[in-house]
This record gives C-alpha cells, sequence and structure tokens, in this order.
C-alpha cells in the first residue's frame, strides 16, 4: 500500500492547538510530525519589554491552563536569589498549599482528558466535577478560578481567609475517598486497560536520553523530582514519596498521576496543620541587582526552568524558560512510530502536554 | 422556486419565530480552542456548570455546528484556521468571542504574533470580557446571544 499524509487539527477534539502530520499506511502510522505554534505569543520578547512586576500575569499565561502557580514559583525563585530576599515562613507555606492544591486541578483535568481519548464520557464528567471543589478552595485562597497572580515577589498576595483550613481539610477528605472510585471506574476498568495498557512504552533510558520530566519520566520508573532532589520553598519540611511506574506506557502515566494527587493531600494536610503565624509578604525593591540565575522547580507536569540574566534595571535583559511541555512533546514522534491510529490520541493525552507551555 | 416559497413563508411571523426559537435552543459549538480560556470552556460545558441546558453541546463535527467559541488570543497561524473553520460552517452562525485576548488583544497588545481582536477577521455577535470569564460569563453570553436571535429580523 502507499504511504498517505493525514493532517490532524487543530479543529479536533483531541488535538487541541496542536497540528499533527501524520505518514498513514492504511491504519498503521509510519511517522507523526508535530506542528507547533499555534499559540506562540513571544511571551520571552515581551517579557523585556516590562517590569519585574509586570510581567507575573504573563508568566502566569505560559500556562494558566491548570497550573498558574507551579509556574510562577520559578520565576520568582529565580528573582528572590538574584535580590537576596528571605520570603517570609507563613508565605512560604502559603505558596505550597496553593501550588499543591493546583497540582491536583491539574492532573483531575488530565484524567478527563484522558477518559474523553478513551471514550469513557462518565470519567470526564466526575474528575472536572472534582476539580471545581479544588478550583472552590483556590476561589476562597486567591479570588480567582484558574489565572490567581497570587504568590508575588516577596510573598504573597492575600492571607488564608476565615474557615479556609477546617473546608480544605474537609474536602481533601472527600477527594481521597474519592480517589478509590476514580481507581474502580477508571483504572481498574477492563475497557480502559484494553485502550491504555502497553501502549506508547517508554523506557527509562529512553527518557532519559530524550530528556523527559516530571510525572512522564516517573511513569518510566525513574525516581526524580525536584521537590525531594532539591528542595525549594518549604518542601524538605514535609512528609512525602515520590510515586514511580513499572512499564513507563500510557497507563502508567495516568496512575502515576493520580498516586501524585494522593501525595499532594498528605502535603496539604501536613502544611495546613503546621503553617506558623506571621506576615505574608515583605517589601522588595522594583530594581534587581546585576546578575544570572537558574532555577527549577517542580511544576505540575514536570520540571519548570528558568534563566534570567538582569542587568541592573527594572526589566529583566533576557528570560529563557525551559517549560516541561516543551521537553515532554520530544515523546510523541518517539512513541508515534508503528502505532494504530486510535492510539495516537491516547499517547498524545497520556503525556499531558499543553501547547501554550510548548509555544510560549 | 423553492427557495423563493421558503423565503415567504420565512416572512409569516409565526413560523419565523419557531423557526428562531428552535435556532436559538440548540447552538451546537465547535471544538475548537485558541487560547488559553480552554479549560473553562470544560468546565462549562461539563457537570456544574452544565451548558447543554441551553443547548449548547461541544461538537467535534465542524458541518454540524451554528456557534463558535473564540477562546481568548488568536495567533496570526491560528487566525487562518479559525477563519477556515469558520467558512466551512453552514448558515447561520454565530461567533462569541471569549476573554479580553480575543475582544481587543488584551494582555498581548503589544505582542508581534496576536491579533489585536478577533472582529478583525471575523464578525462577532456577542464580547464576554474577563481573564478568562467566569462559566456563569459565558452563560450570560449564550443567553445574549440566545435573546438576540429570538429578535433576528425577517431579512436573512
Amino acid at each position: 500500500m502507499s504511504i498517505m499524509k493525514l493532517s490532524m487539527g487543530p479543529q479536533h477534539p483531541i488535538t487541541g492547538h496542536f497540528r499533527f502530520i501524520l505518514d498513514v499506511d492504511g491504519d498503521l502510522v509510519l511517522k507523526l510530525e508535530p506542528d507547533i505554534g499555534y499559540t506562540h505569543r513571544g511571551i520571552e520578547k515581551l517579557a523585556e519589554k516590562r517590569t519585574y512586576l509586570q510581567n507575573l500575569p504573563l508568566i502566569e499565561r505560559v500556562n494558566s491552563y491548570c497550573d498558574s502557580v507551579g509556574t510562577m514559583l520559578g520565576y520568582l525563585e529565580a528573582i528572590e536569589e538574584l535580590m537576596g530576599l528571605e520570603v517570609p515562613e507563613r508565605a512560604k507555606y502559603l505558596r505550597v498549599i496553593a501550588a499543591e492544591l493546583n497540582r491536583i486541578a491539574s492532573h483531575l483535568y488530565a484524567a478527563c482528558l484522558f477518559s474523553v481519548a478513551t471514550g469513557l464520557e462518565t470519567m470526564l464528567m466526575w474528575p472536572i466535577n472534582d476539580r471545581e471543589l479544588i478550583l472552590d478552595l483556590l476561589e476562597k485562597l486567591t479570588g480567582q478560578r484558574i489565572t490567581y497572580t497570587y504568590p508575588t515577589i516577596g510573598g504573597v498576595r492575600f492571607d488564608m481567609s476565615e474557615g479556609f483550613k477546617e473546608e480544605a481539610l474537609k474536602r481533601l477528605d472527600y477527594l481521597e475517598k474519592r480517589t478509590e472510585d476514580y481507581y474502580k471506574m477508571l483504572l481498574w476498568n477492563h475497557t480502559f486497560q484494553i485502550r491504555a495498557k502497553n501502549v506508547g512504552i517508554l523506557k527509562p533510558s529512553d527518557a532519559i536520553r530524550l530528556g523527559i520530566v516530571g510525572p512522564n519520566l516517573r511513569a518510566s520508573g525513574v525516581k526524580a523530582d525536584v521537590r525531594k532532589d532539591e528542595p525549594y520553598e518549604v518542601y524538605d519540611r514535609f512528609d512525602f514519596s515520590i510515586p514511580t511506574g513499572k512499564n513507563g506506557d500510557s497507563y502508567d502515566r495516568l496512575e502515576v498521576r493520580f498516586k501524585e494527587v494522593e501525595q499532594s493531600i498528605n502535603i496539604l494536610r501536613q502544611a495546613i496543620k503546621d503553617i506558623p503565624k506571621g506576615p505574608i509578604k515583605k517589601w522588595a525593591p522594583p530594581i534587581v541587582p546585576k546578575g544570572e540565575v537558574y532555577t527549577r522547580v517542580e511544576a505540575a507536569r514536570g520540571e519548570f526552568g528558568y534563566y534570567i540574566v538582569a542587568d541592573g534595571t527594572m526589566k529583566p535583559y533576557r528570560l529563557k524558560m525551559s517549560p516541561p511541555s516543551f521537553r515532554n512533546l520530544i515523546a510523541l514522534p518517539y512513541l508515534c512510530r508503528n502505532v494504530p491510529l486510535a492510539d495516537v490520541p491516547v499517547i498524545y493525552i497520556s503525556l499531558d502536554l499543553i501547547p501554550m507551555d510548548v509555544d510560549r | 422556486m423553492l427557495e423563493k416559497i421558503g423565503k415567504s413563508l420565512m416572512n409569516i411571523k409565526l413560523l419565523r419565530k419557531i423557526f428562531n426559537w428552535g435556532r436559538a435552543w440548540s447552538l451546537w459549538s465547535v471544538h475548537l480552542e485558541t487560547g488559553c480560556c480552554g479549560p473553562e470552556d470544560m468546565a462549562r460545558a461539563c457537570a456544574r456548570f452544565d451548558t447543554e441546558r441551553f443547548g449548547t453541546l461541544p461538537f467535534p463535527t465542524l458541518r454540524e455546528c451554528d456557534l463558535i467559541f473564540v477562546t481568548g488570543f488568536v495567533t496570526k497561524k491560528m487566525a487562518k484556521r479559525l477563519k477556515l473553520a469558520y467558512e466551512q460552517m453552514p448558515e447561520p452562525k454565530y461567533v462569541i468571542a471569549i476573554g479580553h485576548c480575543s475582544i481587543s488583544g488584551g494582555l498581548w497588545w503589544d505582542s508581534y504574533s496576536v491579533v489585536q481582536g478577533v472582529d478583525e477577521i471575523l464578525p462577532v455577535d456577542v464580547y464576554v470580557p474577563g481573564c478568562p470569564p467566569r462559566p456563569e460569563a459565558w452563560i450570560q453570553g449564550i443567553r445574549m446571544l440566545q435573546e438576540k436571535i429570538a429578535k433576528e429580523g425577517l431579512k436573512k
């Protein structure tokens, strides 16, 4: 049979903002080439025109999809390191609480996209409904649903409102019970296992060679988490484990995310219990001293790196980001070789890529 | 001949009203995400906010859709695809611009690759401001469009 070129997206329920150029032979995909750039806004260039404080909403929208706090923390860490600014204890705890809540929301979002890709409509509704509960908590904390601009240079913008602790603990208890239902409904579901198991296997050696980060790397069995390896904020004070997968297939990638939700609940409980009293913000000068810095944080999708060159003015001279989805994108053409066409959406969704993160 | 009969039938006020009512309550939306209001699109379509109550159902096939939500900023590369998608849809078709970015460029007012307002490329019916707008605001946008359709004149 002859090889045919097939174009998939961007108007496609699965691909989002991507276009895939596929070489297909009948039903078999021989080669996949992602066509990126549909959401390129030039954030790195725009960041040079604005002050450090004005950059906050800009940076947030790199991944405003689900994980805006995790994205911003790296930028703030970098600036605070350049300034030599020590953030108040309470602010650090509040940042961790917001970031972990955001991680749960992000992983639930990934789960519901996965179930759409495998055709399980009920599991589209369940996680997104539970995600709303988490978004309610974040709204109570920050005043917004998905774009918070909550952490700021030198601390956070708002303190915990009254009754937040009790409400949070109640909802976390509920969510913990609910994750068991997810295992029963989605992960142990035979129909789902047929679609997801042994699809898109990424070996640990390949994952390291390709530079995969985050839950996708951990699903391949590599124990790597910036929260443990290079603790930032107050992550070194919490007792939590790094879940890893065995086979590195699409199923493991989702299972690792669910296990991470459990660990996030664990961290949140400790953070809410231990949070000290005190100020939430420290005054920070608008001018950042001359220097260069690279920081990395663990966002929901993996390691998020920031490289900032400051020239002693109010604006950054250069801001370079290394977002997790861009690093994970390289696994997609690698995994989509000689697979049936129906497996392409499953592999794509299992990597949990965000086009906005890729293009910036 | 059939077209003429159809047009004259549409001039009858009662028939027109019934027609408009049918159109207003079955606005199926295209699944084309352009910017970062995407998760709110999902939230408004799913369990809690459930816009299917108002007949707005996200649907994969363009040829059966009547409504485009322009979710957030539109880059120059995406603008071509968006226009292509709009042209493929059958008449009548409606556009709702979601978020500051699709209304006026928003945060990306000085960006080199973002279209400054989607009304440069598509005729927009309803604007919903916010970054991103809450699902309640989306629902209000849908209701406003329904009211607009119900008043739709006898000419079209």
